[in-house]
């Protein structure tokens, strides 16, 4: 008998839509291992200086947004400085909508915990050149998000 | 030093004179108007607009309310988890707030990310009066850095400039040749110059969206990502923001940022948001915390915050819609509609945290449509804050003289109509046969001469009413409805044939018409000119006026309307005569759509190409967007045209402020108006017609514009 996914397949098809609406690339794999593998090929392939990989918390559908512990600074100067950054988010991690992410947020900022978390939501952009729309600036060129549904 | 503030009418006149001159600027702010609109429209579909902006609202107004509780609550919270919390009563105390931590950490060089309280409190020159290194980040806040001047947006700082200006910019900061056409390049050249500036920088300075009271954090939206590295790589963070950034609770930001993004840049969320909770780890820092202060800026703000109307400005969050919509804005630019903040708010808060001199200036710009209020993040009713400002300057400096004299005169309803029937017979020998004045030399309209202006008609519409009542409605048998008529000074005195063409088509319906004498000016006019008290007066009047017992009270002018609907409240406060008399006041087209009803036994449908033009207080002050164009289509080929609901650029007291202006906005209008191949265009307000009659025949067009009420009675059956 096959397994009921842990996850709602709406939220998750949200997310991708929401997500490659602002330029992030998502591919979705079966579990762990195998995004455990894509990663590592991704940054095999171009190199820690231009690659960063890094575990998601929670994605939220409605803006396409990654949210990422990024207490400390590696993980957070992984999201920052290479070209390109490459997220492995679990399904079952999806909340529908921005309001939805609240009870996360507390749960990190209560009790006189020191925190820092990021929402990312596609690479990093301007259009302060007459409004031309540019992609990477200070930030990365290129987001992936490995969706692993298992 | 930012671009020079105009202190005098004269020097702004000029000004402005060189902003229409500015062809590059023109071209790329009427694009982001209509490019604007439409992204924005688009990313709004999928959420509920109102109730998020209702909510915003409320949350804000609270914590105005509530400043104090919240502060400490935000401190207490903040300091637990090793942040620094410094309170700055003003500007000069948070220079040198800031100043006194860079000395104190031995600070050499500073990175900033995009902080418009830092504008406010003119940071930059002061850090680097004590020799400190400090670069801005974002790219369009480095960009107007290397120019040496301010922002021309609060969200896109440099929109003033062209990718060749940008580029001779990067070629002197960088010694090098740059591709003067690829915007995707220059961008690239900012990353390359500012990374290594990122490295060696000491300190960090930011701004906040949000200070979240119940757990000290802090929340930063941005897109560039340069934001990020600003808190991260220096040791030193020092984030600087309003008080009003306060909220109570995480629910509370996230509400928000449902609005933020999608008003400022219609996104439905922007690249980042960074919720920073305490001095988390840091590298860098000699105790291996980041060293991170948080200056909280009062300037007016707990001042403002008792103020019951000004208190509406914590509701603001700077996402500067309020100028992408303001057509004075997209005439002009930034730098001459605003001080430090830009746009309708951009007025108010100079006003309130800067100089008086140049917000008395600046605050006679605004001619009222309603644009900016309507897509607020806040709901913030920024036309009002700018009247009120007017009107205190009024109260403080003494009126001009016009306001006076046009104050003196209107108390007195006799009196006033005397003046008219008085200046109707002074100017009769240059009228023309065509109601426009037309034997006076043009030299002496000067700047007015955009559009021909009306003559006065022979006879007002109240000496045509004992006449006119004699066929009214009256003859027919029992009435269907039964209403009284507020014909405002303009329909009055100007144009009276649009009323005896509502009277033909309220005969027709079967409609009693009834014309209270003792009526007078509605005091719109004097509430514009800051002259409160007697704007009262004379609502109180109209009300006593119209004291009987009618269906409805119907006005053919749109903003006589929307003050007679929403002003009166304001000006009288909790009366229970002028809340009837307010409740029954409708404009002609929702009257004669929504309650009267007209049937095709009544009217016929004729093939005229006609086009609507929305008049600011029909469409946004009332809301009334469907009646006109249905009874449009039902007597004529409605004929849509770009930009429907932009203004005229008439706004009363407006078009003789600033001539240049309007005179712009009227081109811009007929020639939407024009492209549709209409040949007529009809309104709802006889500021509009006065507006776009004059200017069609100034400019010689194949078009008729009259009121609505004339196109239907055009289009009678039984033209009687």
């Amino acid at each position: 008998m096959e397994k009921s996914p842990s996850f709602d397949e709406g939220t998750v098809a949200r997310f991708v839509e929401r997500a490659e609406a602002v330029a992030t690339k998502v591919t979705r794999v079966a579990d762990g291992a195998a995004a455990e593998k894509l990663a590592a090929e991704m940054l095999a392939a171009e190199g820690s200086e231009h690659v960063g990989v890094v575990r998601v918390a929670k994605g939220i559908a409605d803006t396409g947004t990654c949210v990422v512990v990024t207490d400390d600074e590696e993980t957070r100067l992984k999201t920052m400085l290479p070209e390109t950054t490459v997220f492995i988010l679990k399904a079952e991690d999806i909340v529908p909508h921005l309001a939805d992410i609240a009870p996360f947020l507390r749960s990190r900022q209560a009790d006189g915990r020191v925190s820092y978390t990021s929402f990312i939501s596609g690479p990093s952009r301007t259009a302060d050149i007459e409004r031309v729309s540019a992609i990477g600036v200070h930030g990365p060129l290129a987001v992936h998000v490995i969706l692993q549904e298992g | 030093m930012p671009h020079e503030s105009p202190r005098s009418a004269r020097a702004y006149h000029r000004q402005i004179e060189e902003a229409l001159n500015d062809s590059f600027q023109r071209r790329t702010l009427d694009k982001f108007a209509v490019e604007y609109r439409a992204s924005r429209d688009k990313v709004f579909e999928e959420v509920d607009g109102r109730e998020l902006i209702r909510r915003i609202a409320d949350v804000k107004d609270a914590a105005a309310q509530h400043i104090e509780e919240l502060y400490a609550q935000f401190k207490t919270e903040a300091e637990k988890r090793g942040v620094v919390v410094h309170r700055a009563a003003d500007a000069a105390e948070a220079r040198e707030i800031i100043a006194k931590i860079a000395a104190e950490n031995g600070v050499k060089s500073i990175v900033k990310s995009k902080c418009m309280t830092s504008e406010e409190i003119g940071l930059n020159a002061h850090l680097r009066a004590q020799g400190l290194d400090v670069c801005e980040t974002d790219l369009g806040e480095w960009i107007i850095q290397l120019r040496n001047e301010g922002p021309s947006h609060m969200v896109l700082p440099a929109i003033h400039l062209s990718r060749q200006q940008v580029a001779e910019d990067f070629e002197r900061v960088t010694g090098e040749k740059q591709d003067r056409e690829d915007v995707q390049r220059l961008v690239k050249v900012a990353r390359r110059e500012l990374r290594p500036k990122f490295e060696a920088a000491d300190m960090g300075i930011s701004g906040a969206n949000f200070c979240i009271a119940e757990t000290g954090s802090i929340a930063i939206v941005t897109n560039e990502g340069n934001g990020r590295l600003v808190n991260t790589l220096p040791r030193v963070h020092v984030a600087l923001t309003g008080l009003d950034k306060l909220v109570p609770k995480i629910d509370d930001a996230l509400t928000a940022l449902q609005v933020l993004p999608r008003n400022a840049t219609s996104q439905r969320l922007t690249s980042y948001v960074t919720f920073i909770d305490g001095a988390g780890p840091c590298a860098k820092s000699p105790t291996g915390r980041k060293m991170l202060h948080i200056v909280l800026l009062d300037n007016g703000r707990t001042k403002a915050a008792k103020d019951p109307l000004f208190s509406q400005v914590f509701r603001c969050v700077r996402c500067g819609a309020c100028a992408n919509v303001c057509p004075v804005f997209r005439l002009v630019g930034g730098h001459r509609m605003g001080h430090v903040y830009i746009g309708a708010i951009g007025l108010v808060l100079t006003y309130l945290f800067h100089d008086r001199q140049i917000a008395k200036t600046l605050c006679q710009n605004c001619i009222g449509c309603g644009s900016c209020k309507d897509i607020c993040s806040g709901g913030i009713d920024l036309p009002a804050l700018i009247q009120e400002i007017r009107a205190r300057f009024g109260r403080e400096d003494g009126s001009p003289l016009p306001a006076k004299l046009a104050s003196l005169a209107m108390k007195n309803r006799k009196l006033f109509h005397t003046l008219l029937r008085f200046a109707n017979f002074s100017h009769r020998p240059f009228a023309g046969s065509d109601g426009f004045v037309r034997h006076l030399p043009m030299v002496l309209f000067g700047k007015q001469g955009f559009k021909s202006l009306p003559s006065l008609a022979k006879k007002p519409f109240r000496d045509m009413w004992p006449e006119l009542q004699k066929g009214a409605g009256q003859d027919a048998g029992k009435p269907k409805l039964k209403i009284a008529l507020f014909a405002g000074c303009a329909q009055d005195f100007a144009y009276p044939q649009q009323l005896v063409a509502a009277m033909k088509v309220f005969a027709a319906a079967g409609v009693e018409v009834s014309f209270p004498m003792e009526q007078t000016c509605c005091g719109l006019p004097l509430t514009m000119l800051g002259e409160s008290k007697t704007a009262a007066d004379v609502a109180r009047q109209n009300v006593a006026a119209f004291a009987g017992e009618y269906d409805a009270i119907v006005t053919l002018c749109a903003s006589c309307a929307s003050h007679l609907k929403h002003g009166y409240a304001r000006l009288l406060g909790d009366d229970a005569a002028a809340a009837a008399f307010s409740a029954k006041v409708m404009d002609f087209s929702s009257f004669v759509h929504d309650k009267l009803g007209l049937d095709s036994a009544v009217v016929a449908h004729g093939n005229e190409k006609v086009a609507y033009h929305a008049s600011c207080h029909l469409c946004r002050e009332l809301g009334v967007k469907e009646a006109p164009r249905a009874l449009i289509r039902q007597v004529a080929e409605y004929v849509p045209s770009a930009e429907e609901e932009s203004c005229c650029g008439f706004g009363g007291t407006f078009s003789a402020k600033f001539p240049e202006i309007s005179a712009e906005l009227m081109r811009k209008k007929l020639a939407h108006v024009t492209e549709s191949g209409a040949k007529r265009l009809v309104l709802d307000c006889p500021g509009c017609a006065m507006q776009l009659k004059g200017g069609a025949d100034k400019l010689g067009l194949d078009l008729k514009v009259t009121h609505i009420s004339e196109l239907l009675a055009d289009n009678l059956r039984d033209a009687k």
